[in-house]
């Protein structure tokens, strides 16, 4: 364990290595505080930079992107009360208000430091947790493994969007399209009508940027009618650094709790960080002596909300390396670049490439320093930022969706799925479909069918996947997901009923 | 046709109560069409071989899927159905898709636009193709005037010959040169 640590450290602190992880750093920074660009689409801009390099240190990169995109997320958060991403909503509840009141270098800075704690508290977990989750889950079989991918996706379904129904059919929309070109065990062709384009099955990667990137980008040019945030960048700011540590520290119970929020929802599959931002706000609201002082500028609210979206960076990474299940798009983004590089990323990735494992947990820690760093050094420069208007924003960054679908395979066939997909995502967005369990749906699609079809072929007894207990409990716990939430959505009808419109889940 | 803002901030149940039957007319259509897909694929799923080594064939996997999403399909049409007669408000779609399309009229826009981008780039090269596409977006997107224009171009240029010189010095990622300028 200590030398493929080494060894993996040995290649995180090369030097060619930790000036790409600045430039990541920044990069995600920079992205993450421009209103509507997510953490997730910076991350897929970051993929095709990092073919060349190895696995290790294109992860490394993305990592670094990933820890810096969720605290760029508070800048537009604090200063235009505009969540720079949708993992900082619960930032503006108090660091808006904490800007506005005279004081937004200690909002920012406050939120950078929750955003380094909360990072480094998850990344301590990660390591603690991940290898002995995976020595347990190589001893799953085909049926556990199917149950689980089972689970993950009804979690996924009843976490993310207004309503299980159509999060389960994006679901099983996303199965589908996996299913599209050559079988996974036998090679045959299937669903392809013939197509040259269909051929080869629907790249995931260009599934990925079609639906979120595209998808997301059209969206921004839609007219809204409402003007954007008003400016708030002073000619001054006094951001108080080291004092503001000092009172991050001096709040442990909260740091601790948000934090841990965060990597527990980080390691449920498909509950990222705005599901993270808004439980850590609402519990600290809750714990608090004083509940009415929230969202009027309290710094519990920032520190509570930036270490709870912060955290899910390293939560996310334990199902990834443990079990080869994504905790999130993100988290997806990152396990397809490691197979684009060859790395089969599953319960054995700890086993047969420990160096590169441990070398992700060392990268996670350093990218939190850099953020750090970077913050604390330059985040006057990255104020301005804010500033870049939508008409240079939205068409560079879709030449930039177009590039990484092209560069991924040189196939210009996959430019043209690549708009198809991203129309198809625009019209899924705009009909109020969860984009996120689509995307899961596609990558563990193939994995899905694989086990499904082993576990068959080793016994063709379909009960074996209710009598093995491991297997069973996941389908019952899948069950329950789905129970309670049609429950907690029955309920919220029942509460809101004059007044929603959004919250029709079924 | 999801409820918008300035439709959800209509004051009044019936405004609310009509946005909310429309969202779910439009919802109920997507349905039957997914629906209606997956009968047609699981169909196509079916009529693959079967195999002789194992349970499963090649055509299982999806006709189960494709089914599942068909049940789910189903179940979710029932449900739009209901709402929309409990509603009871279904009025002024025709104007609605108007509006709908209106405000999204730039996002349409910029989508054919991409459209037609994605046709050319093999033909006209990645640069030149990528020029003409963001000058061309970023008008649609900003007000034309002088500034704008000379921003655009500017703009247009760094970002289609630069980033071409990019990928190919540094990250040695070749884009499409385009048949025009091969040879």
């Amino acid at each position: 364990m200590l030398d493929a640590f080494l060894a993996g450290a040995h290649q995180v602190f090369a030097f060619d290595t930790l000036i790409y992880m600045l430039i990541g750093s920044v990069a995600g920074i920079v992205a993450a505080a421009i209103p509507g660009f997510t953490v997730t689409m910076a991350i897929i801009l970051t993929l095709p930079l990092t073919f060349a390099m190895d696995p290790l240190q294109g992860v490394s990169v993305m990592l670094s992107v990933y820890v810096g995109g969720y605290t760029g997320g508070l800048i537009s958060a604090a200063l235009l009360g505009i969540p720079g991403t949708p993992s900082s909503v619960a930032t503006t509840f108090d660091a808006f208000p904490m800007a506005r009141g005279g004081e937004p270098g200690r909002a920012l800075s406050l939120g950078v430091w929750a955003s380094f704690f909360g990072t480094v508290i998850s990344t301590v977990i990660l390591i603690v947790a991940a290898p002995p989750l995976a020595l347990i889950a190589v001893k799953l079989g085909p049926w556990e493994y199917f149950s689980l991918i089972v689970f993950a996706l009804t979690v996924v379904a009843s976490l993310v969007g207004n309503s299980l129904m159509r999060g389960l059919i994006a679901g099983v929309i996303g199965l589908g399209l996996a299913t599209i070109g050559p079988d996974p065990m036998m090679g045959r062709p299937r669903l392809t009508f013939e197509s040259d384009i269909l051929m080869p099955g629907l790249p995931f990667l260009v599934v990925l940027i079609g639906i979120f990137a595209i998808s997301q980008l059209m969206s921004e040019v839609e007219d809204q009618g409402e003007k954007s945030g008003q400016a708030l960048i002073p000619d001054s700011i006094d951001f108080k650094t080291w004092a503001v540590m000092r009172e991050v520290l001096m709040h442990p119970v909260n740091l601790v709790r948000s934090s841990l929020i965060g990597v527990v929802i980080g390691a449920l599959p498909g509950a990222g960080g705005s599901i993270a931002n808004l439980l850590a706000y609402d519990q600290a609201k809750r714990s608090s002596k004083t509940p009415e002082k929230f969202g009027k500028g309290i710094a519990d609210g920032v520190v509570a909300s930036e270490a709870g979206n912060s955290a899910t960076a390293g939560g996310g990474l334990i199902p990834m390396i443990a079990l080869g299940i994504p905790g999130s798009a993100v988290d997806a983004i990152l396990m397809a670049a490691l197979m684009v590089h060859g790395v089969s990323v599953g319960p054995r990735l700890i086993m047969d490439h420990p160096d590169l494992a441990y070398g992700m947990f060392v990268a996670m820690v350093v990218s939190s320093l850099m953020m750090l760093v970077v913050c604390v050094l330059s985040m006057r420069l990255f104020l301005r930022v804010t500033d870049i208007p939508k008409q240079f924003i939205v068409p560079t960054v879709m030449i930039c969706c177009v590039i990484g679908a092209f560069a991924l395979n040189n196939r210009v066939s996959d430019l043209y799925l690549l708009g198809a997909i991203g129309l198809i995502g625009y019209g899924l967005k705009s009909l109020d479909y969860p984009l996120a369990p689509l995307v899961l749906g596609v990558i563990l699609g193939p994995i899905a069918e694989t086990n499904l079809r082993r576990a068959l072929m080793s016994d063709g007894d379909w009960t074996v996947f209710f009598t093995r207990p491991i297997s069973a409990v996941l389908l019952v716990a899948a069950l329950l997901s789905v129970i309670f939430s049609v429950r907690s959505i029955l309920k919220m009808r029942q509460k809101n009923r004059p007044a929603t419109d959004e919250q029709d889940g079924d | 046709m999801t409820s918008r803002p300035e439709e959800t901030a209509t004051p009044g149940a019936f405004a609310s109560g009509v946005s909310r039957a429309r969202n779910e007319f439009a919802r109920l259509i997507s349905y039957l069409v997914f629906g209606l897909g997956s009968v047609y694929l699981s169909w196509r799923a079916g009529q693959l071989p079967s195999s002789r080594w194992e349970p499963l064939g090649a055509g299982s996997f999806p006709k189960l899927v494709f089914a599942v999403l068909a049940i789910l399909c189903l179940m979710a049409a029932v449900r739009a159905v209901i709402d929309i007669r409990k509603i009871g408000k279904l009025d002024g779609l025709g104007s609605a898709l108007c509006r709908w399309i209106k405000i999204r009229r730039i996002s349409f826009a910029i989508f054919g636009l991409l459209a037609v981008y994605l046709g050319a780039l093999p033909y006209a090269g990645f640069s030149l193709a990528t020029f003409v596409f963001l000058l061309i977006a970023q008008l649609l997107i900003a007000d034309i005037s002088k500034k704008t224009v000379i921003q655009s171009v500017i703009a247009a240029l760094i970002f289609s010959v630069g980033l071409n010189m990019l990928f190919a010095g540094v990250f040695n990622v070749f884009l499409p040169r385009g048949v025009l300028f091969a040879g």
